[in-house]
C-alpha cells in the first residue's frame, strides 16, 4: 500500500451496540486497503461481512465505528459530488422521467450551467448507455435493465472522481446483465474510470476488475486477500472462458467463497496481517511486479498453501 | 360493457323508484265533507304523511333548482347560495389546516425527536370530536362563523398532519440517499425529492380530511345555524319536511361525491408508480 | 335610571342650583352632563332634564316634595305624576330628532309564535320606519342566542324571560349586565304529550317520564317543575327534564325520546298536526298572563347606541301593538309563515294565534287568549322568575330582589315609549300574580320561596 495511492482505507471496523448487556456486534474489523487511479476494484464476499457498509463508508453515506478513508489526499466525511453511486436497487425517483432523473444529478453538480447545456450533457450520457429514444419515460415504463442503465448515466454524468457500485447488476437477467456489463466496461475504460463495485458473481468479477478483494464472513470479518486479475484488459465475454488463467482464478474465487471464507473467519491463519492481506494470482507462479509495494509480502500460492490447506 | 352497466344502474333506479312509489302512495281521500278537526288537522290540503313519493321528491328538486340563488332574506335563501356559503367554510378551514398541517407533518416527519415529543399531544387530540370544540370555540374566538372555520380547521389538520409525517418519515432511504451524494440542499432535497416523494400520502391525508370536512360542516351549520347546507337541514327539519331534508341529502352526498373526485383526480397528478 | 329615582327619593335635596339637584352650582352640572353625553348617556340625562324640570314644576318648595313622596311612597309618586303628565310622550318627543347611533342592526331569534312581535316589525318595516336596518336572524337555541348576544354578535335578541336575568347575575354564563326592554308575549305555551299517555292525564302518574324545555332558564322549566310539584312529583327526582331546542321538540316526541314538554307554540300545535301528540293542557290554566320571552339587549349595547335601542323599543312595541289585535291574527300567521321566518304550515300558526284548535284527542277547542303579546315587563314577573330560581338552587344565598328586578326590566321605559306610542301604559309597576290559585306576594319573596314543600333550598 502506498501511500500515494487514489483511496487509502484504513483500519476500517464496524460495531454495533449490543443491546442489554450483550457484547457489541463487529460487523467488520481492521479492513485495509487501497484503490489506484483509474483501478476497477471488485469486492466479493458473502451477505453479512460487511460489503454494502464499506461502499456506503467510502461514499460517506455511513461512517465507519473506527479507520478513516483518504480520497485524493483527502479524507472522507461524507456524501460528495466527487463520489458516484450506483445503489442497488437503481433508486430512481419513479415521479421523474429517465432524463429527469439524470438532470436532478447533473444539476446539483453544475447549478450554473445552461438549461440547454444541461439537457446536452444528460443526453449525452442517456446515449451513452445506450438509452436514446427512451429519455421521456418514467422509471415505471422501463425494464429492470434499463432503470439501471439510467442509474448508471446518472452516476456517470456528474463526472465524479470514483465510481460506487452496490451490486448494481443483481436483480438482472444474465443477457441483461451480460449486455451492461459489457457497456460499463467498454464506459470505464475509455474514462479511465476508478470503480469501487460489490458483486456475487464470480464471473463478473473477472471480467470487469483488475483486483478482487475477498471478504471472509461476518461477523469480524475482514480482507482475507486479494486477486489479482491477470488476464489481458482486453477481455471480452465472449472469449473469456478461453484465456489461459481464467479457470485457475475462478476455481480460487469460488474455492474461497464455498469454502475458505468461512474456515478464515473462525480462525485467523498465522502470518495473516490485516494491514496488507495477501496478494494472490492464482495460474501465476511468479510474484506479481506492477503492483507490488512492499517486498516482505509472500508467495501467493505458498500462502495459500501455508494459510489454508 | 359501459352501455350495458348504464343499462343495468338505469333498470336498478327504475326498480328503486317503483318500490318507493309503491311503498309511499297513499290512496285519494275518499270523499265527503271534512270536519273543522279534520281541517285543523290539515287534512284537507295535501298535507303530506311521512316520506315523500318519487313525483313529490322530484318536483321538489325541480323546484330548488330551478332558482337556487334566490335571496329571501337572512333566513331563506336558495341553495346554490348555502352550498356556497358551506363551501367558503370548508374551503377557508381546509385552506388554514393544510397550511400548519403540512409544514409540521414535515418537521414531525423529518425528525423523529419531533415525532416522539408531539406524537402524545395528536393521540389525544385527535380522536375529540370535531363537534365537541364548538362551545370552546364559540367562548374563545367569541364569532359563530369564525368557530365554524375552526372546527372545520381542527378536524381537517389531523389526517393530514399524520399522513405527511408518516408520508415524509418512510420517504425511501434510496432517494434521500441520492440526494446526499449529490450534495443537494436542504430545500431542494424538500421541494425536489421529499414533498413529491410524499405526495401521495399527503394528498390521501387531504382527501380524507376534505371527506370529513365535508361532513363536519353539515353538523356545525346544523349547531350554529345561520347559514349554509347545514342550516338548510335544521331549517327543514325545523319545519318537519322530510321532503327538503331529503333533498339536502342528495345534495351534500352529491356535493361531496364531486369534492372527492376534485381530490381523486389531484390525486393521480401526484401518484406515481414504483 | 338611579338618577331619575332620586327625584322621588324623598331623601335628597332638590334646592341646589343646577337643574338635577345632583351638583352645587350650574356649572358643574354643565360640565358633568358633557362629560355624560360623551360617554352616550345623552338620552337618559335629556329624560331625566324633562323629568325633573316636571317634578320641580309641580313641587316648588322642596320640603313639600319630601312630604308628599314620604306619604306616598317614590313608586306611587312617580306612577302618579306619570299618569298626569305625558313625561314619557315629551321625553320621547325630545328625543325623536336624536341621531341614531348605530344603524345596522343584528337580531336573533328562536323561530317560536313568542317572537311574532319582533319578526312582525321586520316586514312591515317598523325598523326601517325609525333609520334602522335591521336583521332578524334565525337561531338554532337558546345557548346559542345567549352566546351569540354574548359575542355581541347580536346587538338585541329574542330572550327567554329569565334569561337576562341569569345573565345578569352570571348564573349558567358569564355575568353581563342584560336588560329587557318588553315581555314578547304572555301565555301561549302548552304541555304536549305523546299519543300514547292519552290515558294518562294525571300528573301522578308521570314518575319516571322525560319531559323536555327550551331551557333550562325559561319559564317552561319553572312551570313544569311548579306543576308537577302541586301534583307531588318532585321534579328533580320523579321526572326527568331536558333541555331540547323548540324547533327538535316534535322530532324527538315522535322519536319516543321524550314523553312529553313544556314547550313554546307553534311546537305544541305542530305536534298535534303531525299527529305524534295532544295538548295536555294551556300554560294560561297554570298562570293566566305569564310572560314567556321577551325582547331584550346588552346594557352595554343601551349604554353605547342609546338612540337605536330606543328606536328598536319603539318598532317592537308597535309589532306588539299589531299581533295584540284579535283581527290580525290570521294575516299574521301568514306573514309569519314563510322560510325566512318561522318556516311553518299556515294553519299550525293560525290555529295557535287565533286560539281555534285542535286538540289532539279529537276536539276543537276555542280559547282566544291562548296566546297573547302585552308587553309591558312587570316587575313582579322578575321577581316571581327570581323566586323560582331560588327554589330550584339555580341560585344561593341571599337574593337582592328588588335590586335585580328594576335592574334588568326596564319598566319605566317601557311605559315612557308605550305612552309616547299612545299605548297606555299601566301606572303600576306590580301585578297581582296568581300561579295554580296560589298568589304571590313581591314583598315577600323569601316567604314564597319557603312556603313550597318540594323546593332545593
Amino acid at each position: 500500500m502506498s501511500a500515494e495511492s487514489f483511496l487509502i482505507a484504513e483500519a476500517l471496523a464496524k460495531k454495533f451496540p449490543g443491546g442489554r448487556g450483550k457484547p457489541d456486534l463487529t460487523v467488520f474489523d481492521d479492513v485495509h486497503f487501497s484503490i489506484e487511479k483509474g483501478e476497477f476494484v471488485c469486492i466479493i464476499g458473502h451477505s453479512g461481512c460487511g460489503k454494502t457498509t464499506i461502499l456506503n463508508v467510502l461514499a460517506g453515506l455511513d461512517s465507519a465505528t473506527a479507520g478513516n478513508v483518504v480520497m485524493d489526499g483527502r479524507e472522507v466525511a461524507g456524501p460528495s459530488l466527487e463520489r458516484g453511486v450506483v445503489f442497488q436497487g437503481h433508486a430512481l425517483m419513479p415521479w421523474l422521467s429517465a432524463k429527469k432523473n439524470v438532470e436532478f444529478a447533473v444539476r446539483s453538480r453544475w447549478p450554473d450551467k445552461s438549461k440547454k447545456e444541461i439537457d446536452e450533457h444528460c443526453q449525452r450520457y442517456l446515449d451513452l448507455v445506450g438509452l436514446t429514444g427512451s429519455e421521456h419515460k418514467k422509471p415505471s415504463e422501463l425494464s429492470g435493465g434499463m432503470k439501471q442503465r439510467v442509474g448508471i448515466a446518472r452516476a456517470f454524468a456528474i463526472e465524479p472522481k470514483m465510481l460506487l457500485l452496490d451490486e448494481p447488476f443483481g436483480a438482472l437477467d444474465a443477457l441483461t446483465r451480460g449486455n451492461i456489463q459489457d457497456e460499463l466496461k467498454k464506459i470505464c475504460a475509455a474514462t479511465h474510470q476508478t470503480v469501487f463495485m460489490i458483486t456475487h458473481d464470480v464471473d463478473e468479477a473477472i471480467l470487469l476488475s483488475d483486483k478482487i478483494m475477498l471478504m471472509s464472513n461476518g461477523p469480524k470479518a475482514r480482507i482475507a486477500e486479494i486477486v489479482v486479475n491477470t488476464l489481458p484488459k482486453e477481455r471480452s465475454r465472449e472469449t473469456l472462458h478461453k484465456e489461459p488463467h481464467f479457470y485457475a482464478i475462478r476455481n480460487h474465487l469460488v474455492d474461497f467463497l464455498v469454502s475458505r471464507s468461512k474456515r478464515f473467519s473462525e480462525e485467523l491463519p498465522a502470518g495473516y496481517d490485516a494491514r496488507n492481506p495477501p496478494l494472490v494470482m492464482p495460474g501465476v507462479e511468479t510474484q506479481p511486479e506492477p503492483p507490488q509495494p512492499k517486498a516482505e509480502v509472500p508467495h501467493p500460492e505458498k500462502a495459500v498453501v501455508v494459510n489454508f490447506r | 360493457m359501459g352501455l350495458k352497466a348504464g343499462a343495468l344502474s338505469l333498470v336498478i333506479f327504475l326498480f328503486f323508484l317503483g318500490i318507493w312509489h309503491a311503498t309511499t302512495v297513499t290512496p285519494a281521500r275518499s270523499g265527503g265533507a271534512l270536519t273543522e278537526y279534520e281541517q285543523l288537522m290539515g287534512k284537507s290540503a295535501g298535507k303530506q304523511d311521512g316520506l315523500p313519493t318519487p313525483a313529490q321528491m322530484g318536483s321538489a328538486v325541480k323546484k330548488h333548482l330551478s332558482d337556487p340563488f334566490y335571496d329571501n332574506g337572512p333566513n331563506d335563501k336558495g341553495i346554490g347560495i348555502q352550498l356556497a356559503y358551506s363551501l367558503m367554510r370548508v374551503g377557508a378551514g381546509f385552506l388554514l389546516a393544510a397550511l400548519v398541517a403540512i409544514p409540521v407533518g414535515f418537521f414531525i416527519g423529518m425528525s423523529p425527536l419531533l415525532y416522539r415529543a408531539l406524537n402524545p399531544f395528536i393521540q389525544v387530540l385527535k380522536p375529540i370530536s370535531p363537534l365537541a370544540w364548538m362551545p370552546l370555540a364559540l367562548y374563545t374566538i367569541k364569532d359563530s362563523a369564525t368557530s365554524s372555520i375552526f372546527v372545520i380547521f381542527i378536524c381537517s389538520i389531523w389526517p393530514m398532519l399524520i399522513n405527511t409525517a408518516y408520508g415524509v418519515a418512510s420517504v425511501r432511504r434510496d432517494w434521500l440517499n441520492v440526494a446526499r451524494t449529490l450534495e443537494v440542499g436542504v430545500f431542494r432535497k424538500a421541494f425536489q425529492v421529499v414533498l413529491p416523494a410524499a405526495a401521495p400520502t399527503i394528498m390521501t391525508g387531504m382527501r380524507i380530511s376534505m371527506g370529513i370536512a365535508w361532513l363536519v360542516i353539515v353538523a356545525a351549520e346544523m349547531l350554529v345555524g345561520g347559514t349554509g347546507i347545514g342550516y338548510f337541514v335544521w331549517n327543514e327539519w325545523n319545519n318537519l319536511s322530510l321532503t327538503n331534508v331529503i333533498f339536502a341529502i342528495l345534495m351534500i352526498g352529491v356535493v361531496g361525491m364531486v369534492l372527492d373526485l376534485m381530490f381523486g383526480v389531484l390525486q393521480k397528478f401526484v401518484t406515481y408508480v414504483e | 335610571m338611579t338618577e331619575v329615582r332620586k327625584l322621588y327619593d324623598a331623601n335628597t335635596d332638590l334646592s341646589s342650583p343646577c337643574g338635577c339637584g345632583r351638583h352645587r352650582t350650574q356649572h358643574e352640572h354643565d360640565h358633568d352632563a358633557r362629560n355624560d353625553a360623551n360617554s352616550n348617556d345623552a338620552q337618559v340625562l335629556g329624560s331625566q332634564a324633562i323629568e325633573s324640570a316636571m317634578v320641580r314644576a309641580l313641587f316648588p318648595a322642596d320640603g313639600m316634595r319630601r312630604r308628599f313622596l314620604k306619604a306616598v311612597g317614590a313608586n306611587t309618586a312617580m306612577a302618579a305624576i306619570a299618569s298626569v303628565l305625558p313625561i314619557g310622550a315629551m321625553q320621547a318627543l325630545a328625543q325623536d330628532k336624536r341621531p341614531l347611533e348605530k344603524k345596522d342592526l343584528k337580531i336573533g331569534f328562536i323561530p317560536i309564535t313568542c317572537a311574532t312581535p319582533l319578526i312582525l316589525a321586520h316586514p312591515l318595516r317598523y325598523y326601517a320606519a325609525e333609520g334602522l336596518n335591521v336583521e332578524v336572524i334565525k337561531t338554532a337555541g337558546w345557548a346559542l342566542i345567549r352566546d351569540k348576544v354574548l359575542n355581541k354578535e347580536y346587538d338585541a335578541s329574542h330572550f327567554l324571560a329569565p334569561m337576562p336575568i341569569a345573565i345578569t347575575m352570571g348564573v349558567g354564563s358569564n355575568a353581563q349586565p342584560m336588560n329587557v326592554a318588553t315581555i314578547q308575549n304572555i301565555n301561549g305555551q302548552a304541555i304536549t304529550l305523546a299519543n300514547k299517555h292519552k290515558n294518562s292525564r294525571d300528573p301522578k302518574q308521570w314518575k319516571g317520564f322525560r319531559f323536555a324545555v327550551p331551557f333550562e332558564f325559561s319559564i317552561h322549566n319553572f312551570l313544569l317543575r311548579y306543576y308537577v310539584a302541586e301534583h307531588g312529583l318532585d321534579p328533580d327526582k320523579d321526572i326527568q327534564i331536558r333541555v331540547v331546542p323548540p324547533p327538535e321538540m316534535v322530532a324527538n316526541l315522535r322519536a319516543g325520546n321524550i314523553d312529553g314538554y313544556l314547550g313554546p307554540d307553534p311546537f305544541n300545535q305542530r305536534a298535534v298536526f303531525e299527529e305524534v301528540g295532544f295538548i295536555h293542557l294551556l300554560t294560561k290554566e297554570l298562570w293566566d298572563g305569564h310572560p314567556c320571552c321577551s325582547f331584550g339587549a346588552p346594557t352595554a349595547f343601551i349604554k353605547e347606541a342609546p338612540n337605536s335601542f330606543a328606536a328598536l323599543f319603539r318598532a317592537v312595541l308597535k309589532g306588539a301593538a299589531l299581533a295584540r289585535d284579535p283581527k290580525n291574527r290570521k294575516t299574521i300567521a301568514e306573514s309569519i309563515a314563510p322560510a325566512n321566518y318561522l318556516n311553518q304550515p299556515v294553519s299550525v300558526l293560525e290555529q295557535v294565534l287565533t286560539g281555534r284548535y285542535a286538540d289532539g284527542l279529537g276536539n276543537v277547542k276555542n280559547d282566544p287568549s291562548r296566546i297573547d303579546f302585552d308587553p309591558f315587563p312587570w316587575y313582579t314577573m322578575a321577581t316571581w322568575i327570581l323566586s323560582q330560581m331560588k327554589r330550584w338552587g339555580y341560585i344561593k344565598g341571599d337574593v337582592r330582589w328588588k335590586d335585580l328586578t328594576e335592574q334588568v326590566y326596564l319598566l319605566t321605559d317601557a311605559r315612557r315609549h308605550m305612552a309616547a306610542l299612545g299605548h297606555k301604559p299601566p301606572a303600576e309597576n306590580h301585578k297581582k300574580i296568581i300561579v295554580m290559585g296560589k298568589v304571590f306576594d313581591h314583598n315577600a319573596p323569601d316567604a314564597y320561596v319557603a312556603s313550597f314543600a318540594i323546593k332545593r333550598v
